[in-house]
């Protein structure tokens, strides 16, 4: 596929990989590149347009005028939350399915049919937005009815989830076979991972295909009536849902990279696949938290929903913030990479941007958007973020800032070990993911201020200039001033990843292995008598982290307490 | 090969073997953390102040815009720092929100009592978010949905205006959707009865019985006659924000060309009425700020007209040729 490939296959198709060992089918291999290189266009896509969006916003600029920034804005949301996210995670489900356990790839004609749909269906979407004409209102992510957008809009978000359900049909084969071939081996966590993933995939999927069918219906004119609260609550499924599959996608990254560059172990398989079963459960419920400002359900639904449903995938979460970097800390210091406290992460390979990537993600996805998703799901503090620009700025946290970061550097191996080209950019490459990270990461928290203490509402083109009134938000400038400025530099750091990316895939020379990685293995392998199991290793690192995360966790909720106190008297 | 690889089988027992201490302190940490964020919230619910929780009922759009100008009818007027309030007929107050203003808005309210709130939509969903003007952190938004209507109560301590923008996106005119309300001590006897008498003009055009809302701007027609060209204002200060036609009602002579000039946006100009011989046809499309158009008015007779998306709101008008 593509011809960019430094690798060649033997005979029966396979070929061994010289850093992870693992055994690849062509089949698979080609798959992967197709999904992954049409997951980095749409970040290219979406990227641009943040541009104009982040201009828009930031008025010293003012970029666009309303109509056209609506526009501007459904395709940064669809390019970026959906297309980028979810071509990715179909090549993971290769990588964690087929490549981890040395498969070809069955059903290969309904990948490559998936594929069309999802490509066709994302053409179709991007078609209505440019075209959108009154009556027809741009759909943003949301499309709440009864508010209309166009025709092509419905029709393409059909055909794209249907696409992204049959492409993942080939994974599922994959692990049918596994399973009837091996029934008594347990599934690798990686596998167990994406399998996961495929699950809470196809129940965000079926609810989309819920939602979307009668409403392309309603917009065609054979249904007379959508409700409106019907509506919200199926959307969410999707809305959320598809969020969802990032993150499950996402950790199941985090274990494969922590592992593959820096060394990690399973610090407990039970514990990790426990909190994957937790999400299964879960975390579909947990869109709920979409509909706590809302009329038309009762306070049982919203707590129930909220607590026991959503807390039982904070539990998940929580469980993989600690047995990640507990995983990588057992891993290293059974290589002796690392004594004391921290020695593990001092001789971490901080220059390479597979890793520092990972662990950027790691650390942004937990405080940024891990903690705001929580304090916003809780029914009462939600009144505060309801809606408002810390909303956009919770979910940058998590997938700007995590998702993406964490697929940056899964693409990066992407180019070494699926490519076999080693990356172009030196020095820049090191630099890149410090500076996307730190720079989306002041971007999320600036959205999520603006939006909490000042109360700026989101998916507006302007809030200095409301027509027909005094009243503005003239008070939050100097926020949005620092928001525009980092917005611009995140944006020039997302830029950076792809020309590395595809400068790599077009002038990079051969990847014939990485000494530094070789050595890690070898001396797993060579570490003369059998080192104490993860478990009897030292988690002291680890354990200092978690407790300043939860410490930090309990004094930003407490604070939005304290906010919510300040407000006038609602309700009984 | 490395063994406890994620990316390898597990060997023997797994589940069986023992977690880390301090894995296991963790999830502790992690399962009371859960339960004290639930029992927070639930707790709240009893103890806080603030819960958005209330009744919520279905009805149709058109029902509840009924209800909306009923209250409206029976709201009386205040004057505070200027500007005219309407005053609730109790401590019921009534919201509706429309592409692209809140009807029921401005109303003055007394600091301390507490009023329930009917919050709903007339159209497509909207966003109920309100703030303290000079406190902006004092704020919180509420989902807005035509078919519903949201019943809370609320009771504000701190006196001033509030200031309510929407906030889930409702087209293209979704940033100018503003409203406002007071919190102040007001005197009963400075509350002044609707004054619907001079509305009754033009056959009660100007009332709720007609389409749409009462035009609380009209005070009679005002004489333009005498002058062969005039200007009327679309979209000037009135009716709750910039939904006013400025004057409400000119009287003119037959031939008298009208010129109207927009000064806020996303207004038209649609004819409800004119004479038999008359063949005014108003301005469909909806335009902003800066734009004009005009008309000659020759047959004599009453032409009423309205703004389409601000009726609701009494955004009502009267070109007469004496």
């Amino acid at each position: 596929m593509f011809g960019l490939s430094t690798y060649t296959y033997d005979d029966e198709g396979f070929r061994t990989c010289n850093t992870t060992g693992l055994t690849i089918h062509k089949s698979a291999e080609d798959m992967v590149k197709l999904f992954g290189v049409t997951g980095i266009v749409a970040l290219l896509v979406g990227g641009i347009f943040a541009l104009f969006v982040a201009l828009t916003r930031w008025e010293i600029v003012g970029l666009l005028g309303a109509a056209d920034y609506y526009r501007y804005l459904t395709i940064h949301a669809w390019y970026l939350l959906i297309f980028w996210m979810v071509f990715m995670e179909i090549a993971i489900l290769y990588v964690g399915g087929n490549f981890v356990l040395g498969r070809r790839l069955p059903l290969q004609s309904l990948a490559k049919a998936g594929y069309a749909l999802m490509v066709g269906g994302a053409l179709l979407i991007t078609w209505g937005t440019w075209t959108q004409s009154v009556p027809d209102q741009a759909p943003l992510l949301t499309s709440y009815a009864p508010l209309p957008s166009p025709t092509e809009f419905y029709l393409g978000v059909d055909l794209f989830l249907l696409g992204a359900l049959v492409a993942a049909l080939p994974f599922l084969a994959t692990i049918w076979r596994e399973k009837r071939e091996h029934p008594n081996r347990t599934l690798p966590l990686i596998t167990f991972g994406a399998f996961c993933t495929s699950i809470v995939a196809a129940e965000a999927i079926v609810g989309g295909l819920i939602t979307y069918v009668p409403t392309l219906a309603w917009r065609l004119g054979y249904l007379a009536h959508i409700d409106p609260a019907w509506y919200r609550q199926m959307y969410w499924i999707i809305g959320h849902g598809s969020q969802q599959i990032n993150l499950l996608a996402m950790i199941t990254i985090w274990y494969f990279m922590t592992h593959v560059i820096g060394g990690a172990v399973v610090a407990s398989e039970k514990v990790s696949r426990f909190a994957f079963v937790l999400y299964l459960f879960f975390i579909n419920m947990g869109a709920a938290h979409h509909l706590m400002s809302d009329p038309a359900v009762g306070l049982g639904w919203r707590l129930w929903n909220t607590s026991y449903a959503a807390y039982g995938a904070v539990i998940a979460s929580m469980i993989h913030a600690f047995a990640i970097p507990a995983g990588l800390e057992a891993g290293r210091r059974r290589k002796n990479k690392g004594g004391g406290l921290f020695g593990w992460l001092w001789s971490a390979p901080w220059r390479d941007p597979g890793f520092s990537a990972t662990i950027l993600s790691i650390i942004l996805f937990g405080f940024l958007g891990g903690i705001t998703g929580v304090m916003m799901g809780q029914m009462q503090l939600n009144m505060t973020w309801h809606n408002t620009l810390a909303v956009p700025g919770h979910f940058h946290g998590t997938v700007a800032t995590g998702t993406t970061l964490a697929f940056m550097g899964l693409g990066y191996y992407v180019v070494r070990l699926v490519f076999g080209r080693e990356w172009i950019g030196d020095i820049l490459a090191t630099v890149q993911p410090y500076l996307y990270g730190a720079a989306m990461g002041v971007v999320a928290l600036m959205m999520m201020y603006l939006g909490v203490l000042f109360g700026v509402p989101r998916r507006h083109p302007s809030v200095m200039d409301i027509p027909g009134t005094a009243f503005s938000f003239e008070a939050a400038t100097p926020f949005f001033a620092v928001f525009g400025i980092f917005a611009v530099l995140a944006i020039i750091g997302g830029g950076l990843f792809l020309a590395i990316a595809v400068g790599s895939l077009l002038f990079g020379d051969p990847f014939d292995g990485d000494p530094r990685i070789t050595a890690l293995r070898t001396a797993a392998a060579d570490g003369g008598e059998a080192p104490a199991a993860p478990h009897h290793q030292e988690m002291r690192g680890t354990f200092v982290f978690v407790l300043v995360f939860f410490v930090t966790f309990v004094v930003l909720w407490a604070l939005n307490w304290v906010l919510l106190a300040q407000l006038w008297q609602i309700g009984p | 090969m490395d063994d406890h690889s994620p990316l390898e089988s597990p060997e023997g027992n797994w589940w069986n073997r023992s977690v880390n201490r301090r894995e296991t302190m963790w999830l502790g940490i992690s399962g009371a953390w859960a339960l004290t964020l639930f029992g927070w919230m639930l707790g709240w619910t009893q103890v806080g102040d603030q819960n958005q929780i209330g009744p919520t009922y279905e009805l149709s759009p058109d029902a509840y815009r009924e209800k909306v100008q009923a209250y409206k009818q029976d709201s009386g007027v205040v004057t505070i720092d200027g500007e005219q309030l309407s005053v609730p007929p109790g401590t019921d107050v009534y919201i509706g929100a429309l592409q692209w203003a809140w009807d029921g808005l401005p109303v003055a309210l007394r600091p301390g009592t507490e009023y329930t709130f009917h919050i709903g939509a007339y159209d497509v969903q909207h966003g109920f978010s309100v703030r303290h003007a000079d406190n902006l952190s004092q704020q919180m938004s509420l989902q807005v949905l035509p078919g519903y209507e949201w019943v809370l109560d609320m009771t504000f301590d701190d006196p001033g205006t509030y200031h309510v923008v929407c906030n889930e996106f409702c087209g293209t005119g979704h940033r100018s959707m503003h409203g406002a309300f007071t919190v102040a001590d007001y005197d009963d006897a400075d509350v002044t009865a609707p004054d619907d008498g001079g509305q009754a003009a033009y056959g009660g055009w100007f009332t709720s019985g007609a389409r749409g809302g009462t035009t609380q701007n009209f005070t009679g027609a005002v004489d333009r006659t005498g002058t062969d060209a005039t200007t009327v204002t679309v979209g000037a200060q009135g009716n709750g924000g910039p939904y006013a036609f400025a004057p409400a009602a000119i009287q003119v002579d037959p031939g008298t060309t009208v010129t109207f000039e927009w000064v806020s946006d996303t207004h038209n100009l649609l004819v409800d009425h004119q004479p038999d011989a008359g063949d005014w046809g108003g301005h469909t499309s909806i335009e902003n700020t800066g734009f004009s158009t005009e008309a000659t008015f020759e047959t004599p007779g009453v032409y009423a007209y309205y703004c389409d998306p601000h009726v609701p709101l009494g955004m009502k008008g009267v070109v007469e040729v004496v």
